[in-house]
C-alpha cells in the first residue's frame, strides 16, 4: 500500500486510490464536479486541482534524496493536479490548502459562474447545490464576467416526463451522460456541440426513455436537471427528509421520503452499499403519489343494506367481532387469511397470530393470482446467500448464475447492480428462455427451452460430476444421485435446444469458482412449480457445488414484492393442511383479506360468506366486502421489510395518517382485543421486539438495532462536513453506508448439516417439444394498485404488445405493429388481440406478452398455464 | 544552396503522384529492403538513430514513440494525423495531393515498425480531394502488392483506412482523433493511459503526423546516418514550412532544419520572396495561432525547435503567418481567439469558459468598448486558463493573446478608454 502525505497528514492507501478519495480519510476536503466515486474519472470541470509532489530520487540508489533535516526532497509537478484522475503512489506529497490551490479552485468556480444565470432563488437545487456550496466556500465573492456577455441558453427543457434540463445552469460536467452509458447501461443521453455552446440531450424515442433516468436528478451538481415531478413544490432545505424503504420491488432500495405539509413532496435513494448503493429506480421514486390519492379509503365502512356505508372504528370492529364470536373455536376451520406481500412483517406477523391464536385457522396465505408458486421456499431456508454477500461487490472468484429472471424489469436497481459485476472481475451466467436486458453484461449467456428448465439443471449438475468437480461432504446420497443421473449432458443439452457445450463450460465454471451464488426468478419459480424436478435438480446443483452455508454462496429467490420473503418468514403460508390461497376462495365461507386484491385479476371471484377487506382503496375486493377497514400507508407508520436477499430493514413513519386510517397491526390488534386477546402493542416496535423473540432467524432484529443508519436526514448541510451523512450524493463524497440486517441460513447456523440430494426424473412436458409457446413476462411500469396513481408514470407505461420473433413473424407474414390474434390453450380456451412487436428478445416458437398491462390483466398465470400453446390464427391488418 | 526536397519531391518531380512515376524515383524500395532484410526492431531502431521528431507540432521524437507500445499486447494500431486544421498549415495537404505515394509507404514502413495489421488515416473533412487522392493511392499500392494480405511475399499483411473527419479543431488533438475515430464525439481523453498504451479501442495505438511518416522511406532507404546529415544535431532532417499571411509568394518550402533563419524563409528568393508592397514585417507566427507572436527583432532566429524556442515561440508544425506593419494587431488576434473559442469542444472548464471571455474582451477592445480594466482582465484570464486545462487546446488559446500582449500592448491601449465610449475607425 502507497504511503503518501496529504496536508501533512501520512497515510497509506490501497494502490490505484485517486488523491480525492486519499484526501477523505485525513479529512482534507477536495471539491469536485464532474467527478462521482461511483464512475469512472473525467477529469472534466478541473475543480480538484492540487499541488502534487514526488520524492527525488537518486538514480544511482534508487533511494529518495534527503535534505540536511533527512527529509525527503519534493520535486514539485509544475502544473497542479486533478485529484480525480491522479492516482497516489508510493511517497507522493499533495497539497490541498496553499494559495495556489486556493486560487485555481476560486478561478475554476468564477469560470462556471461567468455563464450560470444564478437564478438560485428559483431553483430546486437551491440548498442541496454542489455549485451553491463551493462557490460559498472556496469561490470568490463576486465576478467580473460582464453580465451583458452571459452566453444564454434554453431554460426549462423538457427532457422528459420526468426530467426538466436548464441549459444554463448545466456546468457541462457530464456525470448524466456518464451515468446513463456507465451504470444504467442505457445510453439515452449524450453531448451535443461544442466549446461554451456544449449541452446536454437525449437520443431516445420517445425522449429520455430510461428506468433509471431519475438518477440523473441527484447527482447534477447544479440546477441543470430537475425532477417535473418535485419542481416548485418546496425548498429542499423545507423538508423532512425521513429514512424509508421502498415498497416498489423486493429489492427494498432505501430511500428518503422528503415530506412537507404532511404531503411527500419527493423520494431520493438514502445511501446503502448493500442494497442499492445510491440508486433508485423510476418507479420507486415515483409510486409514494398513491398515498396523497383522494381515493383512498379514509373511514370504516360496513355493508347495511345492500351498500357500504361509513361508520365509527367502533361499530366496525364490533361488526365484525359479533360475527365472528359465535364461531370461535368450532368453525375457525373455515375462516381464511388472504395478505398482500407488500405488508410490513410486524402486520403479517400479527394477522398469522391473530388467525393461528385467536381464530384456530391455518387457512393463510399470501400468495395469490400472478405469484401463486411455493417453490424454492426450502432452497432459501437452507442454502439463502451466506451473511455478507453484497452483489454489487461481486468480483474475482465468483460465479453468479442467473436462472428465468428478468431483474431489468422486476428488480431493476438488481439488474444495475449486477451489471458491474463482470467488469469488478466476476463470472456472470444468465440463463433464460429468451434475451433480457442483463445478458448483454453476461460472461455466458444462453438461451433453453421453455419447459426444460429441468435438464438445462441436470446437465450443469452431470457436467460438473463428470468433471469431478463435485463435493460430497455434505451430502447424503451423493454417490447414489450420481448412479440415478441417467442423462448425459448431450442429452440435456438436447432437451434444453442448448449446445453441450455450454452445459459443460457453465456447469464447470460454477462448480470450479471458489464462491458460487445462484439467483433464479419469477420465470425459474414457475418451472419449479410445474415440476419438482427442477427444485430438485437445482437442491443438487448447490449441494453437489458445496457453495451454500457462506458469504458470497448460496440461492438468493428473486421474489415479486417488497415483503415477499418476510411474508414467508412470518409464517404467511397454510402449514398443517390449512387451505391455500387458490382454495381460499371456494371452500372458505369468512375471508379476511388484508392488502390485497384478488378480484382484480381474477373477476370471477366471490365474497364467501362474510368478507373484511383491510386496504388503502376501495379495490375490485373491497367493493365486495362486508366489512372494509381503511389502513394506513406504509409512509403513515414505521415497521420492517424483507428484501430478497433476506435483509430486514426499518422504515420510519413519514407523515400523519389520512382521514381514520390506522397501521394494519393495530387494526388487527383491536379486533384481537374485541375477541378476547390480551394484546398490549404499543408501538410496530413492540411487535417487532416479539418477532425478534418468537421467530429464531429474526432474533435481536429490534427496530433499535435496524435503525442503525437509517436515520432522518440533517435537512442542513455543511460542505466537507459529515461525509457519512449520504445527503452528500450530489456533492461525490460518498463513504460507505449500510443498514439493515441479513438473516442467516439454516446451512450457516448448523455448519455440520448434511443435506439430501435424490434425483427426480424430469417430467417430459409437452412445453419441451415442438409447438409455439406463450411465454408470460412483466412490463416494469405498468397501471398496477399503486402505481396508477402516478401520473408521470402513466405517461410511460407501455401499451400492450406481442413479442414474436423476427422468424416467426416471416413465416407466419406478420409486419412488425400488426395486430395479431394469438388463441392459446386455457379452459375454456382464450384469445387475445395485440399488436405483435417483432423482435430479437424471444427465441423462434415462442410469443411472449406482458401481463400487467392494459388487456392482458388476466392473462393465466402461476402453476398451470405458464407457457401453453398458442395459434397465430390470423393477422388482421390495421 | 538550394535544397532538393526529399518531402515534397514533387517540386522537382511534378509527376510523382503517379505511382508508376514514383516507383521509377525509388519509390517503395525501401519498404522492399525493410521487408527483405529488416526485423521490425531495426526499422524502429533505424528511425531512433536518425534522430526524427515528430513533425505534428509536439516534436517528440518518433522512434522512441514507437518503442513505448507495451510488448506482446495485439492488435496495435497506427492511427495517422491528417486532421491538419492548425490555421496556416497547409504541408500535409501537399504531401498527400502532390506525393502521396511517400507517405503511404512511409506508412506502411511504421505500421511494420510497431506490427501493426490495420492503419487508420484520420484526415480532416474540409480536405476531399486528399481524402480520395489517399483512397486511389491505397488502391494502387494495394494492387502491386505494397499493401493487403502477405505484403510483398512477406508474412507482413496490413489494411489502411482512411476516415474523413467531420471539422473540428480538437480532433487533430491524438486522443479527440482516436474518440472521434471510434465514433464519439471529439473530445481529449485523461492522459494517462497514453495512446501507446490504451488507444483506439482500448488497444496500444501510435499516432504520427503526416510529414513525420513521409521522412520514413528516405531514412530506411539511405540509412539514419545520412539523415543525421540533415539538419542540425538537435533538429535533424528538412522540414517543410508553411508561409502564409502578407508575403509576396505563400506556400510550402522544405528545407534541413536549422538551415535557415525566419529572414531567408520571409525574404529569400526561393522562398516566401519578401513582404507585399515592400512593406515591414510587424508580426510572425511560428506555429500558426497557437505560439505567441515573434516580432521583426526575431527574423534571425533560426528555423529549429530549439532556437525557435529561445526566441519565445515555438516550432510547432512549423506555419509561419507573417504579418505586415499596417496590420491591427488587436483586430487579427480577436479573429484568433474567435477561432479557439469556436474550436474548444468544451469538455473542460477553463477552456471552454476562459476561450468565450477572452473573446467577449478581445471584442469590446476592438470595438471600442473597452476599458483598463479588460486590459487588466485580459491577462488574467489567459492565466486563469493555463496549466489547467485538460489538453493543450486551452493553453493554445492564450498564446496569441499572452503574446501579442507582450509587443504590442500599445496598440491595445490605443483601444481603450476611460468610458469604453472610444469612436473606432471601422
Amino acid at each position: 500500500m502507497p504511503k503518501v502525505t496529504i496536508d501533512g497528514k501520512i497515510i497509506d492507501v490501497p494502490a490505484g486510490t485517486l488523491i480525492v478519495e486519499a484526501a477523505k480519510p485525513v479529512g482534507s476536503h477536495i471539491p469536485v464536479f464532474c467527478y462521482h466515486p461511483k464512475m469512472a474519472p473525467a477529469g472534466m470541470c478541473r475543480m480538484c486541482l492540487v499541488q502534487v509532489g514526488m520524492p527525488k530520487m537518486d538514480p544511482a540508489t534508487k533511494q529518495p534524496v534527503v535534505d540536511e533535516n533527512g527529509q525527503p526532497v519534493i520535486n514539485w509537478m509544475p502544473k497542479l493536479q486533478t485529484g480525480c484522475t491522479t492516482v497516489v503512489s508510493e511517497g507522493m506529497v499533495v497539497h490541498t490548502t496553499t494559495p495556489q490551490v486556493a486560487e485555481a479552485r476560486r478561478s475554476i468556480l468564477e469560470f462556471l459562474l461567468t455563464s450560470h444565470p444564478l437564478d438560485c432563488p428559483v431553483c430546486d437545487k437551491g440548498g442541496e447545490c454542489p455549485l451553491q456550496d463551493h462557490t460559498l466556500h472556496y469561490g470568490p465573492g463576486n465576478t467580473r464576467f460582464y453580465v451583458e456577455s452571459k452566453f444564454h441558453n434554453d431554460k426549462a427543457v423538457p427532457l422528459s416526463p420526468l426530467i426538466m434540463l436548464d441549459r444554463e445552469r448545466c456546468i457541462q460536467c457530464g456525470r448524466c451522460v456518464r451515468f446513463q452509458d456507465e451504470i444504467a447501461g442505457e445510453p439515452s443521453l449524450g453531448l451535443a456541440d461544442r466549446g461554451r455552446g456544449l449541452e446536454v440531450t437525449t437520443f431516445d424515442d420517445p425522449p429520455f426513455n430510461s428506468n433509471f433516468s431519475g438518477n440523473t436528478i441527484d447527482i447534477c451538481p447544479v440546477g441543470a436537471l430537475t425532477s417535473r415531478d418535485f419542481r416548485f413544490t418546496a425548498r429542499v432545505f423545507e423538508l423532512n427528509d425521513y429514512p424509508s424503504v421502498c415498497q416498489q420491488c423486493a429489492v427494498g432500495c432505501n430511500v428518503y421520503l422528503g415530506t412537507r405539509d404532511n404531503l411527500i413532496r419527493r423520494v431520493t435513494p438514502r445511501q446503502n452499499e448493500a442494497v442499492n448503493e445510491v440508486w433508485l429506480c423510476d418507479k420507486g421514486r415515483l409510486e409514494h403519489h398513491y398515498a396523497h390519492s383522494p381515493e383512498r379509503v379514509t373511514t370504516p365502512m360496513i355493508r347495511a343494506e345492500s351498500d357500504l356505508t361509513p361508520v365509527s372504528w367502533y361499530e366496525a370492529l364490533n361488526f365484525v367481532a359479533n360475527r365472528i364470536r359465535p364461531t370461535l373455536g368450532e368453525s375457525g376451520k373455515s375462516m381464511a387469511g388472504l395478505a398482500g406481500d407488500r405488508l410490513a412483517n410486524e402486520d403479517l406477523y400479527l394477522f398469522q397470530k391473530l388467525f393461528r391464536e385467536i381464530l384456530g385457522s391455518n387457512n393463510l396465505d399470501h400468495r395469490f393470482g400472478w405469484s401463486q408458486w411455493n417453490a424454492g421456499d426450502a432452497l432459501v431456508k437452507n442454502f439463502g446467500a451466506g451473511v455478507g454477500t453484497n452483489l454489487g461487490e461481486l468480483g474475482k472468484g465468483v460465479t453468479a448464475l442467473l436462472l428465468g429472471a428478468d431483474p431489468q424489469t422486476e428488480q431493476p436497481v438488481l439488474r444495475l447492480r449486477l451489471s458491474k459485476i463482470t467488469r469488478q472481475g466476476a463470472t456472470l451466467v444468465v440463463a433464460n428462455g429468451r434475451a433480457t436486458k442483463l445478458a448483454q453484461y453476461a460472461s455466458h449467456k444462453t438461451i433453453y427451452r421453455y419447459g426444460a428448465e429441468a435438464y438445462f439443471v441436470l446437465g450443469l449438475v452431470r457436467a460438473m460430476i463428470d468433471a469431478g468437480l463435485h463435493k460430497s461432504d455434505k451430502a447424503n446420497g451423493a454417490t447414489e444421485y450420481s448412479a440415478a443421473l441417467n442423462l448425459t449432458v448431450a442429452e440435456c443439452a438436447a432437451k434444453a435446444e442448448v449446445s453441450a457445450d455450454t452445459l459443460k463450460t457453465i456447469g464447470e465454471t460454477f462448480a470450479a469458482s471458489e464462491n458460487g451464488i445462484i439467483l433464479f426468478g419469477r420465470e425459474f419459480m414457475y418451472a419449479m412449480q410445474r415440476d419438482p424436478a427442477v427444485e430438485a435438480a437445482l437442491n443438487a446443483l448447490l449441494i453437489l457445488s458445496g457453495h451454500f452455508g457462506r458469504k458470497n454462496n448460496g440461492v438468493i429467490a428473486l421474489y415479486p414484492r417488497s415483503n415477499s420473503m418476510g411474508a414467508l418468514d412470518m409464517g404467511m403460508t397454510p402449514t398443517d393442511g390449512g387451505m391455500p390461497a387458490s382454495e381460499m376462495l371456494t371452500k372458505a365461507k369468512l375471508l379476511y383479506v388484508m392488502g390485497a386484491d384478488p378480484a382484480r385479476e381474477n373477476p370471477a371471484f366471490k365474497n364467501p360468506g362474510f368478507m373484511i377487506v383491510q386496504d388503502l382503496f376501495m379495490t375490485a375486493t373491497a367493493q365486495k366486502a362486508d366489512v372494509v377497514f381503511p389502513a394506513s400507508a406504509w409512509a403513515e407508520r414505521d415497521g420492517t421489510f424483507t428484501n430478497t436477499e433476506r435483509r430486514v430493514q426499518y422504515f420510519a413513519r413519514a407523515l400523519e395518517p389520512l382521514g381514520q386510517a390506522r397501521p394494519d397491526w393495530a387494526i388487527i390488534q383491536e379486533l384481537a382485543q374485541q375477541l378476547g386477546a390480551k394484546w398490549t402493542y404499543a408501538s410496530a416496535g413492540d411487535v417487532m421486539n416479539e418477532i425478534a423473540q418468537r421467530i429464531p432467524t429474526y432474533a435481536k432484529m429490534t427496530h433499535a438495532r435496524l435503525q442503525v443508519n437509517a436515520r432522518r436526514r440533517a435537512s442542513v448541510q455543511t460542505v466537507g462536513g459529515d461525509a457519512a451523512e449520504p445527503v452528500q450524493m450530489a456533492l461525490g463524497e460518498l463513504i460507505g453506508v449500510v443498514s439493515g440486517a441479513q438473516w442467516a441460513t439454516f446451512s450457516e447456523t448448523n455448519a455440520d448439516a448434511k443435506f439430501d440430494v435424490k434425483f427426480v426424473q424430469p417430467a417430459d412436458s409437452a412445453q419441451a417439444t415442438a409447438g409455439v409457446y406463450l411465454a408470460v413476462t412483466r412490463a416494469l411500469l405498468d397501471c398496477g394498485a399503486l402505481a396508477q396513481y402516478s401520473e408521470i408514470i402513466q405517461t410511460r407505461v407501455p401499451d400492450a404488445s406481442v413479442e414474436i420473433n423476427s422468424h416467426d413473424a416471416e413465416a407466419w407474414e406478420i409486419a412488425n405493429g400488426a395486430r395479431v390474434r394469438i388463441t392459446f390453450e386455457s379452459k375454456p380456451p382464450r384469445a387475445l388481440e395485440l399488436p405483435a412487436r417483432v423482435d430479437g428478445s424471444v427465441p423462434p416458437g415462442v410469443v411472449a406478452v406482458a401481463n400487467n398491462l392494459d388487456g392482458t390483466m388476466n392473462l393465466p398465470m402461476g402453476a398451470q398455464v405458464q407457457v401453453t400453446q398458442v395459434q397465430v390464427s390470423q393477422a388482421i391488418a390495421d | 544552396m538550394i535544397w532538393e526536397p526529399i518531402i515534397l519531391r514533387n517540386k522537382n518531380i511534378p509527376e510523382i503522384a503517379d505511382i508508376d512515376v514514383y516507383e521509377r524515383n525509388g519509390g517503395f524500395t525501401a519498404l522492399k529492403k525493410a521487408l527483405k532484410e529488416m526485423t521490425p526492431e531495426q526499422v524502429t531502431d533505424a528511425v531512433k538513430a536518425s534522430g526524427l521528431k515528430g513533425r505534428g507540432g509536439a516534436g517528440f521524437p518518433t522512434g522512441l514513440k514507437w518503442s513505448f507500445l507495451p510488448k506482446g499486447v495485439f492488435p496495435r494500431y497506427l492511427a495517422v494525423n491528417a486532421d491538419e486544421s492548425e490555421p496556416g498549415t497547409f504541408k500535409d495537404r501537399e504531401i498527400m495531393e502532390k506525393n502521396p505515394h511517400q507517405f503511404i509507404e512511409g506508412v506502411i514502413l511504421s505500421a511494420y515498425a510497431i506490427q501493426c495489421a490495420h492503419a487508420f488515416i484520420y484526415i480532416r473533412g474540409e480536405y476531399p480531394g486528399a481524402a480520395n487522392i489517399l483512397e486511389q493511392a491505397i488502391a494502387a499500392a494495394k494492387q502491386r502488392g505494397y499493401l493487403g494480405a502477405q505484403i510483398l511475399g512477406s508474412a507482413y499483411d496490413l489494411e489502411i483506412t482512411v476516415h474523413r473527419g467531420a471539422g473540428a479543431y480538437i480532433c487533430g488533438e491524438e486522443t479527440a482523433m482516436l474518440e472521434s475515430l471510434e465514433g464519439k464525439l471529439g473530445m481529449p481523453r485523461v492522459k494517462p493511459p497514453f495512446p501507446a498504451v490504451v488507444g483506439l479501442y482500448g488497444k496500444p495505438t501510435v499516432i504520427n503526423n503526416v510529414e513525420t511518416l513521409t521522412n520514413v522511406p528516405p531514412i530506411i532507404d539511405k540509412g539514419a546516418d545520412w539523415y543525421k546529415t540533415i539538419g542540425t544535431e538537435k533538429s535533424s532532417g528538412p522540414k517543410v514550412f508553411c508561409v502564409s499571411g502578407h508575403v509576396n509568394r505563400p506556400g510550402n518550402y522544405e528545407a534541413p532544419l536549422g538551415s535557415i533563419t525566419l529572414r531567408d524563409l520571409i525574404f529569400g528568393a526561393e522562398y516566401a520572396q519578401g513582404v507585399r508592397g515592400e512593406k515591414n514585417v510587424k508580426g510572425i507566427l511560428t506555429a500558426g495561432a497557437s505560439a505567441p507572436m515573434l516580432t521583426a527583432q526575431h527574423l534571425d532566429t533560426k528555423l529549429d525547435y530549439e532556437a525557435v524556442a529561445a526566441a519565445g515561440s515555438i516550432l510547432g508544425s512549423a506555419s509561419i503567418i507573417v504579418l505586415d506593419e499596417d496590420t491591427d494587431i488587436p483586430w487579427a488576434t480577436q479573429k484568433m481567439s474567435r477561432f479557439f473559442m469556436h474550436e474548444s469542444c468544451g469538455k473542460c472548464t477553463p477552456c471552454r469558459e476562459g476561450t468565450y471571455w477572452m473573446f467577449v474582451l478581445m471584442e469590446r477592445i476592438n470595438t471600442g468598448k473597452g476599458t483598463a480594466r479588460d486590459m487588466e482582465m485580459l491577462p488574467i484570464v489567459a492565466n486563469q486558463i493555463l496549466g489547467r486545462t485538460l489538453c493543450p487546446l486551452g493553453e493554445f488559446a492564450t498564446s496569441p493573446v499572452l503574446g501579442t500582449l507582450k509587443w504590442f500592448k500599445h496598440e491595445y491601449e490605443a483601444k481603450v478608454s476611460a468610458d469604453g465610449n472610444r469612436e473606432t475607425e471601422k
